[in-house]
């Protein structure tokens, strides 16, 4: 497949506006802007373009759900906060071309009938952040951004946000939050941000992916868009992000819908000095494990649930049969342990118990019940015990490493020596009196 | 009104209920930590997880609305599981020190824990623990004890809603996170220890009720604060005869479920007695315990005859001690009766409905006294009242103003023949010539009118100090003696003498005892009210 999202990667300057024009940009935003925004909505969604931040959610359905007779203002807000660990994919689009990402955030809004949108990106992304910057200033002064944009009578700014570094901003209402310059706690739903999010209103969260394919979708048409990938529910070009134990790590776009066997010994340049796979994560540090014999499924989103795991964001961490399962979910139980935000019981103490016991079985003192306490925390810490999806997000891997490498676990347990017996402290005893004084 | 039905039991609530709230109404508990009914819903302590027919998964109670027919389950064994789980995460740190610990009785984790949790714990690492937390003053009132906290926010909330001064927030993230003052500025507003109130465990208790008390030997009375003129319904808290806290009690219409520290550290006052029996002045030295009657008889002979004493009563006092005043001193009699109101220092509190209710002067019922068409003075024209000589002078409360308690005052009435009534001795006292010894504020009974102008009442809690006796009781004693007929059937009862007042001064008619114990306070009738 000839490279849609990132055609212009090796082009030179290609983050300029001039580069961008050149290649056809913002001529599917001149389309747009003569439809009617409920038929831009109706054409994504026909398209069957799906979240790529990680649930899967339709991106025209979500947009749907914006209330259009409403008076208050309503917003779009791009969720730039990539920050799950074995996920870079969104950097790769805002580096190769950030104005197909202005465009597609430009066009979303007409679509909703947002007038200002916010790109909400990792504090990390300085770099990013400042190309967004430039391109925006580029934007506006070509008319494309700002007031009456192009002489259609539209209005569209947008503002760069910068986040503090916390991972549980990426969820949409921590994020939106955060925007409003509070703590960035998720907030209770209902009400979904698409009736009350930022500033109590109307609000769409959009994935830098998903964004970026909404000019491609209207200039080509939804059914272009569909005929990419394996079916309409699982359509379009998608970014994989390969990371791990592979010769060529890195981000590769694909159909959506080729096999994990391809992307990794294909394109990815197979396993790391001719060693045997032994799992991968699908889609980002929070997608339950799966073993190297389900490399031959397709990698969308329906395929992936079927497996018993999530597509999520496309990140693919691939471990070779070198890697020790237990170590693995301790590192990535350090990762949840730290970025839970704190509000739910469930997901505070159970990341941080969780890690507990799994550093002490990697230390040797791993005890038979700590199983069992560890199905119990995954058990009750996710399916909507907690606000948000990070109970998931950790208990989906403590579940699957468990399911697919008990083994491992319990190897160290035998392995594993008795804790020292905790004595009490002996009080010294005075012996020229007796107890009470007496 | 929608019908929701909850373990069988149907129930119907105002639209917009939550479940918590719903289920109270049908008699059903469901456990609750950051819940309050006081502050907004966070929906994070996850305990109270209810099971709706229709709806995939557990839902939170706290922030679920009522629907028309909704089929709920508060106690399936999904529901059980869940619970249990929540409570094994939520003691899976707690340092479980109940013995040391104050909250220990009162303590929500022990009910629900003992209700609802495991009784065993799968936890065998180190529990989390902030060191240089353990017993932290975060301001005047309030200690803290951060490796007890579950992170219900309430504290925080509090601060942000009912006290609007921001004064605590989590600090952190995660496991790790702690309440802490912002900035590091102590927790110092009016109304600070209400957050020990809110927090369901034992993180954040009282300075002042710390190791006082187990909370299992406390008696409570109901109450009204008689710090100002709001009249905060309270809990007096008591054993053994000494009063040990004040609490707030609900009470929608006035102060909400909040008191201020002002009013929240009058307990300690009422263990002050420093009068305990009458005394008499015979000679020219100190006044000497005699008998009530031999006192009493002093006041009918020295102080209540040829055109009565100058009166000084009280806005401190009851409806039915300020009517008994009032009928005996200023009908009877024909004396003239003044009833000194101080402003005092403005305070505020804020109701169930989000608004804030003002004092309007220092005294718990000043509006009773000008209901009850008494004269009401400030400070300067007490002086005045009490400087002109002429006629003995009644003092029915010794502390009826700030005043009253200065050497200037004794020194103003020095040479006349003064009369009082007191609990704690003052200037004024010293050199009067006969003292009866008064109940405490928690040792009578009676109703009291709010600025507000709401009545409530208040219980007796304890029997009288010594040989204190109530004002009201002083009163009836005194007016038989003087053969002055109230028409009060015996024995006389605070209640009877209620039924009279109610009769007799209209801003009152209809109110009885008993509906006092439903409603939150009773309107005083308005157009009567707005006369004074």
């Amino acid at each position: 497949m000839k490279p849609i999202l990132l055609r212009a990667r090796g082009e030179e300057n290609s983050r300029s506006i001039n580069t961008y024009l050149r290649l056809g940009g913002y001529a599917a935003l001149k389309r747009a802007l003569i439809m009617d925004p409920a038929d831009v909505r109706e054409e994504v969604k026909n398209s069957g373009l799906r979240g790529r931040g990680g649930a899967g959610f339709p991106a025209g359905v979500k947009w749907g759900f914006v209330p259009q007779s409403t008076t208050r203002p309503r917003y779009l807000i791009c969720n730039a906060d990539e920050s799950e660990p074995g996920t870079f994919k969104d950097r790769e689009i805002i580096h190769t071309e950030p104005h197909m990402l202005l465009e597609g955030i430009i066009i979303a809004s007409y679509a909703i009938g947002a007038n200002t949108a916010y790109i909400y990106i990792r504090g990390e992304f300085w770099t990013e952040a400042e190309i967004l910057e430039r391109a925006i200033a580029e934007a506006c002064r070509k008319k494309y951004l700002g007031k009456d944009i192009l002489r259609t009578g539209f209005d569209i700014d947008i503002h760069v946000h910068r986040g503090a570094g916390a991972y549980i901003c990426g969820e949409e209402t921590a994020l939106i939050e955060s925007i409003e310059g509070k703590r960035g706690q998720p907030r209770l739903k209902p009400p979904f941000p698409a009736v009350v999010g930022l500033f109590g209103c109307p609000t769409v969260v959009n994935n830098v992916e998903t964004l970026a394919c909404v000019p491609h979708i209207i200039e080509h048409g939804a059914e272009w868009f569909a005929g990419i990938g394996r079916d309409v529910r699982n359509s379009g070009p998608k970014l994989y992000g390969v990371s791990g134990h592979v010769e060529k790590p890195g981000v590769y776009e694909l159909p959506m819908g080729t096999t994990f066997r391809e992307i990794i010994y294909e394109h990815a340049g197979g396993i790391r000095g001719g060693k045997k796979l032994k799992a991968f994560i699908p889609g980002g540090s929070s997608c339950p494990v799966l073993p190297a014999d389900r490399v031959d499924i397709p990698a969308d989103f329906d395929s992936v649930a079927e497996a018993g795991s999530m597509l999520g964001s496309g990140g693919i961490i691939v471990m070779d049969e070198t890697v020790d399962m237990v170590w693995a979910l301790e590192n990535l139980l350090t990762f949840y342990a730290h970025e839970s935000c704190g509000q739910c019981t469930p997901c505070r103490e159970g990341s941080d118990w969780a890690l507990d016991i799994v550093r002490r079985i990697r230390a040797g003192h791993g005890q038979p019940r700590d199983l069992e306490a560890l199905e119990r925390i995954s058990r009750h810490a996710s399916q909507g015990m907690t606000i948000c999806p990070l109970g998931d997000a950790f208990c989906g891997p403590i579940a699957s490493f468990l399911k697919h490498f008990r083994h491992e676990f319990e190897d160290y347990i035998a392995r594993a020596e008795p804790l020292p017996p905790k004595k009490l402290p002996v009080l010294p005893v005075r012996s020229d009196r007796g107890p009470f004084g007496i | 009104m929608v019908t929701v039905t909850i373990d069988g039991r149907e129930v119907q609530v105002a639209e917009g209920t939550n479940l918590v709230e719903a289920a109270r109404k049908a008699g059903i508990d469901i456990p609750t930590y950051c819940y309050h009914p006081g502050l907004s819903v966070v929906g994070q302590c996850r305990i109270c997880f209810v099971e709706v027919e229709g709806a995939p998964r557990l839902v939170t109670a706290c922030s679920t609305p009522v629907n028309d027919g909704m089929v709920v389950h508060t106690a399936s064994d999904r529901v059980r599981e869940a619970r249990a789980a929540v409570m094994e995460f939520l003691l899976e740190n707690h340092p479980l020190d109940c013995p040391v610990c104050d909250q220990a009785g009162e303590c929500m984790l022990q009910d629900y824990s003992f209700e609802h949790g495991l009784d065993t714990t799968h936890m065998v690492d180190e529990r989390r623990r902030y060191p240089g937390m353990e017993r932290r003053l975060i301001g005047p009132h309030v200690v803290q004890n951060q490796n007890r906290c579950i992170h219900c926010t309430r504290c925080i909330r509090f601060t942000r809603e009912i006290s609007e001064t921001s004064d605590l927030a989590m600090m952190k993230r995660g496991n790790h996170a702690y309440i802490d003052t912002f900035d590091g500025e102590p927790l110092d507003n009016p109304w600070s220890a209400c957050v020990a109130d809110v927090c369901p465990v034992g993180a954040l208790t009282v300075k002042e009720f710390r190791f006082r008390a187990r909370v299992w030997h406390l008696e409570e009375t109901p109450s009204v604060c008689y710090g100002c003129s709001i009249g905060c319904a309270i809990e007096v808290g008591h054993h053994k005869g000494v009063v040990h806290r004040f609490r707030p009690r609900h009470n929608p219409e006035i102060n909400g479920w909040w008191m201020c520290d002002h009013g929240r550290f009058l307990a300690e006052e009422l263990n002050g007695r420093d009068v305990d029996r009458p005394l008499l002045r015979t000679g020219a030295g100190e006044a000497a315990a005699t008998s009530w009657d031999a006192a009493l008889q002093w006041f009918v002979e020295k102080a209540c005859r040829d055109g009565g004493p100058r009166v000084v009563a009280s806005a401190n006092l009851t409806n039915e001690a300020l009517f008994l005043v009032k009928r005996i001193f200023q009908d009877e009699l024909g004396a003239r009766v003044v009833v000194p109101v101080d402003p005092g220092e403005p305070r505020k509190i804020k109701n169930a409905h989000g608004q804030w209710v003002e004092s309007a002067d220092a005294h718990p019922n000043a509006s009773g006294a000008r209901l009850m068409g008494l004269h009401l003075v400030d400070g300067r024209e007490l002086e005045a009242f009490l400087g002109e000589g002429g006629g003995p002078v009644l003092v029915v409360d010794a502390g009826a103003h700030p005043w009253l308690g200065t050497e200037e005052a004794a020194r103003t009435v020095s040479g006349q023949t003064v009369g009082a009534i007191a609990m704690v001795h003052t200037p004024l006292t010293r050199q009067a010539a006969a003292v009866l010894p008064s109940a405490s504020w928690i040792e009578t009974e009676g109703t009291v009118t709010s600025s507000t102008g709401r009545v409530q009442l208040i219980r007796r809690g304890l029997w009288p100090g010594g040989e204190s006796r109530p004002v009201w009781e002083i009163l009836t004693l005194l007016a038989r003696r003087l053969e002055v007929d109230l028409g009060l059937p015996t024995p006389v009862t605070p209640r009877r003498i209620f039924e009279e007042l109610t009769a007799r001064v209209p801003g009152f008619a209809g109110m009885t005892y008993r509906r006092f114990t439903t409603e939150p306070g009773i309107p005083v009738i308005e157009e009567v009210a707005d006369v004074g």
